[in-house]
């Protein structure tokens, strides 16, 4: 089990150790998920037990085929866990149906993905607007001004993804992402298909998402440098967090 | 928002979008036009039978409303039996013969009698006919074949001295006597439908119930009802003929839009599993496949009204005997055809879409 860190996001870094003073958003119980490859049986989770605490910038490290991905799909609701817990602000996704699980996305999670994975007969302003509209709420034009300001947005939405930059691809992205306040935003290498430049934009505007607006974000990457914006990394190695003390 | 997302889509593969379009507009078009032409079929003959002027149309035991494709004809000596009837002021005998060389109905006609009953032909050019070889054209055939007055018109192997051109609208567009079809069919004292006339209109049911009690195996039909009794409904064969086109229009259209959704849903993948990343749901993702798919239906069957009335312009120039009846029904029932026909083609689509596996729809290549 983790000994987990309470970090406040502030940029005051107001710390406590010890004694926890919030619920987690996220919790794992010995969390396993295992494919089927024809009759073997392949663990890609074995065991996973994490906290994440509102406000958190959390990193997750480690090499290709440790299950980084899997676990970011499973505590996400997109793919359901083979057993133990998932909770997301007090949900069970592991008791959840396939609807209930979609739904619980619709409302509290937001994913960055490598490839942004943007609609490419949209325009930005439309890609950001689609996950509203899923939301359900309707548009929120207040909401979505702050989002666009806030990513520098503003002059590029009536462009289509093949019109942006990789970079703008991803801003338009994380604007989505954020657009319709999910509790937490799981992002998937948001940094894997751009330069560094690039990648630094993308990093500095995470670590302000999480300090202006006190967003919870949970980043899958395998660079060092990436991970280190987060406020703390988990390392994980053959489907297993083996080391999640790092504190930045 | 689904509404902008799927003219964007539609408008993003504009050959694909294009073929579709056009397939359902085949589609419509093929119901219309097939409709269009046996209901004018219908309606032209049943206009031409209507301007023969008769009140009373008797015919061979389970004849079909269409003459040309009436069974056995009849004796000729019933015609004086019915000219003995109370009320009955004119009975014309007429032998019927299809032309299917030209695709027309020759009328050998008893020219006295015709004449009573319809109130003789107005003659365009020339005179009643007089030798046995004679014919009169109407002058809708006359100009769509080009005859001219005086000619040879070669019809049943036999040579036809053309003496006249009258005006359209006398049961059929060539006439000639009833003895020289007569002699052509090998049918001797034969008729194949006798047209009555009464004394005055308000007698003909009496008439009618007169002939039925000496004919009772007979139709007896009132002519007044002939053009409501002339759909298609009525006449069980070209009902089957229709339906069947109908049903081969819809699996044309079923089959297009089902290949068209289903490249379309494969093409997108990746765009279903970003969807349900975002928490669409199941209907959210079925109801844009539908919309989609709704909408190329709809382009389609505009385009295919559209295509039906250039078809049914250029058919009449090529055909001018042909009539292609249009209605604002069938154009309603062939687009919501094409619609049905195109949502049911894209059901299964719309239900693989709805199904995909967030995680795999992700990682589509």
């Amino acid at each position: 089990m983790l000994k987990a860190t309470r970090i406040f996001p502030s940029s005051d870094s107001l710390t406590l150790e010890g004694e926890r003073l919030l619920e987690p958003i996220l919790k794992t119980e010995n969390l396993w998920k295992v494919y089927r490859q024809g009759k073997v049986e392949v663990p890609a989770l074995r065991g996973v037990s994490i906290d994440i605490f509102p406000g958190e910038f959390v990193s997750i490290m480690g090499p290709s085929g440790c299950g980084k991905s899997t676990m970011l799909h499973v505590i996400g609701g997109l793919a359901q866990a083979t057993s133990g817990r998932v909770l997301l602000d007090g949900n069970d996704l592991t008791t959840m149906s396939d609807s209930a699980r979609t739904l619980l996305r619709r409302h509290k999670v937001g994913f960055v993905f490598q490839r942004f994975n943007l609609l490419p007969t949209l325009d930005a302003y439309h890609n950001i607007t689609l996950a509203q509209h899923i939301h359900g709420n309707g548009f929120d034009p207040h909401r979505f001004q702050v989002v666009a300001d806030l990513l520098g947005l503003s002059g590029r939405l009536k462009h289509k993804p093949s019109e942006l930059s990789g970079g703008e691809q991803q801003r338009v992205a994380l604007a989505r992402a954020i657009v319709s306040e999910p509790k937490i935003v799981l992002a998937d290498e948001p940094t894997g298909n751009l330069d560094t430049k690039s990648s630094e934009a993308v990093l500095n505007l995470l670590r302000q998402l999480n300090q202006d607006l006190g967003q919870t974000i949970v980043m899958i990457t395998h660079n060092p440098e990436a991970a280190a914006y987060g406020h703390r990394v988990l390392h994980m190695r053959d489907g297993e967090v083996v080391d999640g003390s790092s504190v930045h | 928002m689904i509404r902008y997302m799927i003219v964007q889509n539609v408008l993003h593969r504009p050959l694909r979008t294009f073929i579709t379009v056009l397939a359902v507009a085949v589609e419509v078009t093929l119901v219309i036009i097939v409709v269009g032409l046996t209901s004018g079929l219908l309606a032209e003959s049943a206009k031409r039978i209507e301007g023969v002027g008769a009140d009373i149309m008797v015919q061979p035991p389970q004849a079909s409303y269409l003459m040309a494709f009436s069974g056995a004809p009849m004796p000729i000596a019933i015609a004086d039996k019915l000219a003995q009837l109370e009320y009955v002021q004119a009975v014309a005998p007429v032998l019927t013969q299809f032309n299917t060389s030209g695709i027309e109905i020759v009328y050998g006609i008893d020219q006295q009698s015709f004449h009573a009953v319809t109130g003789g032909f107005v003659f365009h050019q020339g005179h009643d006919l007089q030798g046995p070889n004679d014919i009169l054209v109407d002058d809708v055939y006359a100009k769509s074949k080009n005859i001219k007055l005086g000619q040879t018109l070669q019809l049943f192997g036999h040579d036809f001295h053309v003496a006249g051109i009258v005006e359209h609208g006398k049961g059929a567009r060539l006439f000639v006597f009833l003895s020289t079809l007569q002699e052509i069919g090998g049918s001797h004292d034969k008729a194949s439908v006798f047209f009555i006339k009464c004394d005055r209109t308000d007698n003909t049911p009496a008439v009618t119930d007169e002939i039925k009690d000496l004919l009772p195996r007979y139709e007896v039909r009132p002519l007044k009802d002939l053009m409501t009794l002339m759909t298609s409904s009525n006449l069980p064969g070209l009902a089957a003929f229709i339906n069947v086109m109908i049903g081969i229009a819809v699996v044309i259209g079923f089959l297009v839009i089902f290949l068209s959704m289903y490249t379309t849903i494969i093409e997108r993948t990746r765009e279903i599993g970003v969807l349900k990343s975002l928490g669409a749901s199941k209907g959210y993702i079925v109801r844009i496949v539908l919309s989609e798919t709704t909408l190329l239906c709809i382009g389609g069957a505009v385009a295919g009204v559209g295509l039906s009335y250039l078809m049914s312009a250029i058919f009449i120039k090529l055909f001018p005997t042909l009539t292609i009846l249009i209605t604002a029904l069938w154009v309603l029932r062939a687009g919501l055809i094409a619609i049905v026909g195109g949502l049911l083609g894209a059901a299964y689509p719309a239900w693989m879409a709805s199904r995909k596996d967030p995680v795999e729809a992700l990682a589509y290549e």
